[in-house]
């Protein structure tokens, strides 16, 4: 009798103590895969934000959500379109209550690879960048801690931000999910990268004159748009004028060597991000051909790299070619 | 011992079926022994009456002037007593349209001085803002942080003005003058006559006057509204001008 009662009481010991299946987490975070274009490396992620599935899929969702402007009218993809390699097709977005920025909103493409964030690169991390166009009174004019906190208990976010980060959206969670998702934002997989890596036909003979012009030290172009990014990431002055409304990476560094300096844009799906240039007042890619090989203005802090050089039209339109040859023929993103 | 042998699975399940304690909210952190409470009150005063925000004043060149903001960050915070120098609180922010006072816990004891950085220490400036709720001196919320420059703007001085002082049209032009990163960071102490001393369990007040007539002008540095009325990080002359000016209109009751 007591040897029975001790196997039934072991058994609800066994049977009565297993965690209740209401509170188990049905879902479990994994490594986000992202596909990467051959010969390029992992992009850093920092230590504190592994890339999840979770996390780029909050991300993503955070991205694509106006209720991260005041007004529920802006979004991040309203000036970062996704069928424009995520840049905006005017020279200044425009943000809440119509109001405009002073610079044209660049592409995301590989922006993962950066190491300085804007065109002066006074942010140094993708994170603490989040924060910024939804504080920007010209842009989503909000706070980030009042917008996570509206969103917190909202779905996707409640069950994505514990499945992640393990605690519910606040301003870490929200900056650090909308960081991952645009980390994802690779492009590398454009018919130069595929003639790149010897399929000769990938290109046209116009392209590859292009390219040939494009890498001949006469116009000097890789000097700043090398690499896989087709940029150094790297603050240069191109002479665009003489007295630059918008002091660029001296109004970070305080130097006044630094007057009119600006990130080196991507020139990958360049024949998408138009308009050009810092503040978008170039519309073509004809203005901009013709403006390099002028070698900019004067300015006593243009790039010692700039040079002038002779186009003929058909040199023109070559390296045009090869320029609308670095459009991506996938889909940048790659959360599904 | 048949009891005992019963006795004991129902005890074991007992036991271990309990729900695993949920844990309690933290407790607030009891003051470290012989510790007092240093209550820092800045009080913002025009010509020597209460500032009154918003109001229509004549600053030093007759311009008509209101403030509609006044911020300041107060870092490393530190008790001086001769060569000793004791850190008491890493950053502080006053606002002062609102309640600009701060607390602070301080070992018992007499000393000469308290001395402060007028700015946000340059380990805090950088760091990641998101990981400061709200409450927090350098929470987002406070409008402080500079997004693009991710620092935080030292002081912020904010109002309206005239340049014509026989106008009496509405002020509409804005003066704005937000100093921040390490060119305009300045260094200052406040010596109360009878010292501070902080007793244990007690709090001891530390008023300090903030003349804010005094920021437009001092021995030293005058500001031209009419030429110097932004400051974003990128005019360091008068960042420096405000920033020395703000630093002189202190003093203690």
């Amino acid at each position: 009798m007591i040897r029975g009662l001790h196997i039934g009481l072991l058994l609800l010991l066994l049977v009565g103590c297993r965690k209740d299946p209401g509170l188990d987490t049905p879902e479990q975070d994994r490594p986000f895969a992202l596909e990467l274009p051959p010969g390029f490396s992992m992009p850093p992620i920092p230590a504190d934000n592994p890339l999840t599935e979770a996390s780029v899929q909050l991300g993503k969702a955070l991205f694509f959500d106006t209720r991260l402007s005041r007004d529920n009218s802006i979004s991040c993809a309203s000036c970062h379109l996704p069928d424009r390699a995520f840049s905006d097709i005017t020279a200044v977005s425009v943000g809440v209550d119509g109001r405009t920025g002073f610079r044209n909103s660049p592409t995301l493409a590989n922006v993962g690879y950066h190491t300085r964030f804007f065109r002066d690169g006074g942010v140094p991390t993708l994170e603490q960048q989040v924060i910024a166009p939804i504080h920007d009174p010209v842009e989503m004019d909000h706070n980030i801690q009042v917008a996570a906190a509206n969103l917190r208990d909202v779905e996707p976010y409640r069950r994505l931000s514990l499945l992640a980060y393990g605690k519910p959206l606040d301003a870490w969670v929200l900056s650090r999910a909308v960081a991952n998702y645009q980390r994802t934002l690779i492009s590398g997989w454009s018919r130069w990268d595929r003639w790149m890596q010897g399929q000769a036909s990938a290109l046209n003979p116009s392209e590859v004159r292009g390219w040939q012009l494009f890498s001949s030290e006469a116009l000097n172009c890789l000097a700043c748009h090398g690499g896989n990014d087709l940029s150094d990431h790297d603050f240069h002055n191109v002479g665009q004028y003489l007295d630059y409304a918008d002091p660029g990476r001296e109004r970070i560094t305080l130097q006044s060597g630094d007057l009119g300096k600006f990130k080196t844009p991507t020139l990958r799906n360049i024949a998408l991000t138009a308009p050009y240039m810092h503040d978008g007042t170039m519309a073509t890619l004809g203005e901009v051909l013709d403006h390099f090989a002028s070698g900019g203005l004067s300015h006593p802090a243009r790039s010692p790299e700039m040079r002038t050089f002779v186009l003929s039209p058909q040199d023109k339109a070559d390296l045009i070619a090869f320029l609308n040859a670095l459009t991506d023929e996938r889909p940048l993103d790659q959360v599904r | 011992m048949k009891k005992f042998a019963l006795l004991l699975p129902i005890v074991l399940v007992l036991v271990a079926c309990t729900k695993p304690e949920k844990p309690t909210p933290p407790t607030p952190v009891p003051p470290a022994p012989n510790t007092g409470t240093l209550r820092i009150t800045l009080v913002p005063e025009w010509e020597g009456q209460p500032l009154q925000f918003f109001t229509e004043y004549r600053n030093f060149m007759d311009y008509r002037a209101t403030v509609e903001l006044v911020k300041m960050y107060f870092g490393n915070i530190s008790m001086v007593e001769g060569t000793d120098t004791l850190l008491v609180k890493d950053v502080a922010l006053f606002d002062l349209a609102n309640a600009a006072t701060v607390d602070i816990p301080v070992p018992e004891g007499a000393w000469s001085t308290m001395h402060a950085m007028l700015a946000v220490p340059a380990e805090l400036n950088y760091a990641d803002p998101a990981l400061y709720g709200s409450g927090h001196p350098l929470s987002v919320s406070n409008g402080t942080y500079w997004t693009w420059a991710t620092g935080y703007r030292y002081v912020m001085f904010e109002g309206r003005y005239d340049a014509d002082p026989q106008s009496t049209a509405t002020l509409t032009s804005a003066y704005a003058l937000h100093p921040g990163m390490e060119p305009s960071l300045v260094e200052f102490g406040l010596s109360p006559s009878s010292g501070i001393t902080i007793v244990k369990g007690q709090t001891t007040e530390l008023q300090v006057r903030v003349a804010v007539d005094r920021f437009f002008h001092s021995d030293e540095f005058q500001i031209d509204l009419a030429t110097e009325h932004t400051a974003h990080g990128n005019n360091i002359p008068l960042q420096w001008k405000l920033v020395n000016n703000v630093v002189k209109s202190m003093s203690l009751e």
